[in-house]
C-alpha cells in the first residue's frame, strides 16, 4: 500500500509541476503578445492597409489565452492536490476550450505570415503612397497611414522602396501622378539627409550617385519585425500546446482513476 | 569640323541615369579646346533617333530649334553652355542631366529649355559648337538612347509562390494533437458513463483517497467468571466455598 501511495504522490507531483510550467508559460505568452500588439516598430498601418492583419488578431487571442492558461493552471494545481473530480473536470473542459483558441491563434499566425511577400508591400506602396484622390474616409485613413509609415521608414532605416529606388522607376504609381519624374525620380526621403532634414545633394540624389541616396530596399526592415511577431506567436504557442497536451492527458488519466 | 567624340550615357550603374523623362550624359572634357574660342557656345542637340539623319545644323543662333518645338521639328537644342564649361581645367561634375528642368518651357520664352522629354524615344544626341557666324564643330551622333517605360502596378502579383513549410508543420501537428485530446476526453467520459450505467464495481486499481472506511467494532461481551470461585460482596475477596456440613 505504501508503494502505490508513493506512486500516487509522484504522479500528483508531476501534474503539479506540469501545471506550474503552464502557468508561467501563460504569463510569458501574455507578455509577449502585449509587446507585439503595441507595435513598437510602427508597421501596423502597412498591415491594416493590406486588409490582412490577422497576425495581430493572433496576438490578441494570445493575450487572453495566456491569462486563461495561468488561471487554469492554478485551478489544476488545486484540483490535483485535493483530488477533486469536479474541479478536475471543470479544469479539463476549460483547458480544452483554451487549447482550441490557442490552436487557432498559432495556425493563423503561421499561415498569414506567408502572405506578407515583398510584392504585397510593393503593390501597396505604389498604389497608396501619397495617393491624392481618396474615395472615402477609410481609404483616406489607410493612405495617410501608409504614407506616414513609409516616410518614417525611409528616413529612419535609410532605405528606399521595397527592393530599392528602382521600384519607383519600374512601375507607375500614385506618387508619380503627383510628382514629375524629372524632379522626383523617387521620393525625397530616399535622399541622404543632413541634420536639418534636407538632402545634402539633391542633384546627386536624383541621379543616383552613391552617397547621396539610399540604395537598399526597405523590405528587410519591414519583414524582420513581422517575422519575429508571427513566429513568436506561432512557435511559442506551439511549444506551450505540446506541453499542455501531455499535462492534459496525465490529468485525464488521473481524473479517471479517482474514487468517489 | 567633325570631332570623333561620341556622346554616351555614363557606364557606371547609377539608378537615375535613365528615367522615364530624363537621361544623363558624360560631360566631354578637353574635346572642344582646339575648336572653340572663349566666346563660342556649345549646345547639345537632341533628336529622335529616326530624325537624326535629317537634322541640319542651324546657321545662326536665331534659328536654333527650341524645346517647345520638339513635337514638330523632332529635334531641339538645349544646354547652351560656354566653351569654358567643357575645358580641360573646368572643375565640372562629370555628368550632364538632360531633361532635369521642370520650371522652364511653356512660357514662350526664347531661352533654351532643358525640359523633361515627352516620350521614351529613342533619342540621339550630339554636341554642336556655335560661334558668332554659325556652327563651327560638332561631335558624332550618339547611339540611340531609349528611356524607361514604367509598367502598371496592377501587373504585380502579391500572392505567395507556395505555402511555407513552417505553417504546414504547425497546422498539421496541432490539428493532430487537438484531435487526440478530443478523442481522449470523449473516450474517458464515455467509459465513465458506460461504467456508471452498468453499475460495475470500479474497485480495481482505484486510488483510495479521502473516503474513510469505518470498521464497525461491536462492544465486548462480559466474560463469564471462572468456575470455583464465587466472589462475595466486594471488599471481601474470594474465599473458598463453605464446607458442606
Amino acid at each position: 500500500m505504501a508503494k502505490s501511495g508513493d506512486s500516487i504522490h509522484i504522479f500528483q507531483g508531476l501534474l503539479v509541476f506540469g501545471n506550474v510550467v503552464i502557468g508561467m508559460c501563460g504569463i510569458a505568452l501574455t507578455a509577449e503578445c502585449i509587446f507585439f500588439v503595441t507595435d513598437p516598430h510602427g508597421l501596423y498601418s502597412l498591415l491594416e492597409a493590406t486588409e490582412n492583419d490577422d497576425i495581430y488578431a493572433a496576438a490578441w487571442i494570445g493575450i487572453f489565452v495566456g491569462f486563461a492558461l495561468f488561471a487554469l493552471s492554478i485551478l489544476g494545481i488545486i484540483g490535483v492536490i485535493k483530488s477533486n473530480r469536479t474541479l478536475l473536470l471543470v479544469y479539463i473542459i476549460l483547458m480544452l476550450i483554451t487549447y482550441a483558441f490557442e490552436m487557432a491563434s498559432c495556425i493563423t499566425a503561421a499561415t498569414h505570415r506567408d502572405f506578407l511577400t515583398p510584392n504585397l508591400f510593393l503593390k501597396q506602396m505604389l498604389e497608396r503612397y501619397e495617393k491624392s484622390e481618396t474615395v472615402n474616409n477609410n481609404d483616406k485613413w489607410m493612405t495617410e497611414g501608409v504614407t506616414k509609415t513609409w516616410d518614417k521608414l525611409m528616413l529612419q532605416k535609410q532605405c528606399c522602396g521595397v527592393r530599392g529606388p528602382s521600384d519607383w522607376q519600374e512601375y507607375t504609381s500614385a506618387f508619380r501622378i503627383m510628382h514629375s519624374d524629372a524632379d522626383f525620380p523617387w521620393p525625397r526621403n530616399c535622399c541622404v539627409m543632413d541634420a536639418q532634414g534636407s538632402p545634402i545633394n539633391l542633384d546627386g540624389c536624383k541621379l543616383g550617385i552613391p552617397g547621396y541616396y539610399n540604395s537598399n530596399g526597405c523590405y528587410d526592415a519591414i519583414s524582420g519585425p513581422m517575422n519575429t511577431h508571427a513566429w513568436g506567436v506561432a512557435w511559442f504557442g506551439f511549444a506551450i500546446l505540446c506541453w499542455t497536451f501531455c499535462v492534459l492527458l496525465g490529468t485525464m488519466f488521473y481524473w479517471s482513476r479517482i474514487e468517489y | 569640323a567633325l570631332l570623333p567624340y561620341v556622346p554616351r550615357v555614363p557606364p557606371a550603374t547609377l539608378p537615375g541615369k535613365l528615367t522615364a523623362t530624363t537621361f544623363a550624359l558624360e560631360r566631354p572634357c578637353c574635346i572642344f579646346d582646339r575648336h572653340a574660342n572663349v566666346s563660342d557656345t556649345i549646345w547639345l542637340v537632341v533628336a529622335f533617333a529616326n530624325a537624326s539623319a535629317a537634322f541640319r545644323n542651324p546657321p545662326s543662333r536665331a534659328d536654333v530649334p527650341l524645346y517647345e518645338r520638339l513635337a514638330t521639328t523632332h529635334s531641339y537644342m538645349t544646354l547652351e553652355m560656354a566653351a569654358a564649361a567643357y575645358a580641360c581645367s573646368a572643375p565640372s561634375p562629370a555628368i550632364l542631366r538632360v531633361g532635369g528642368d521642370t520650371a522652364c518651357g511653356g512660357q514662350g520664352g526664347r531661352d533654351p529649355c532643358n525640359g523633361p522629354l515627352p516620350s521614351p524615344g529613342p533619342y540621339r544626341v550630339k554636341f554642336l559648337v556655335m560661334g558668332c557666324h554659325g556652327p563651327k564643330a560638332e561631335t558624332r551622333w550618339s547611339d540611340p538612347i531609349l528611356l524607361r517605360r514604367a509598367s502598371s502596378p496592377s501587373t504585380i502579383d502579391p500572392v505567395p509562390a507556395r505555402r511555407g513549410s513552417d505553417a504546414v508543420v504547425i497546422a498539421s501537428i496541432l490539428a493532430s494533437l487537438g484531435g487526440a485530446l478530443a478523442v481522449a476526453v470523449l473516450s474517458a467520459m464515455g467509459a465513465k458513463a458506460w461504467g456508471s450505467l452498468c453499475h460495475q464495481d470500479s474497485g480495481t486499481g482505484a486510488f483510495a483517497h479521502r473516503s474513510y472506511r469505518t470498521h464497525h467494532i461491536p462492544p465486548a461481551l462480559p466474560q463469564p467468571l471462572p468456575p470455583g470461585c464465587r466472589c462475595s460482596p466486594p471488599g471481601l475477596g474470594c474465599f473458598a466455598p463453605w464446607p458442606a456440613s
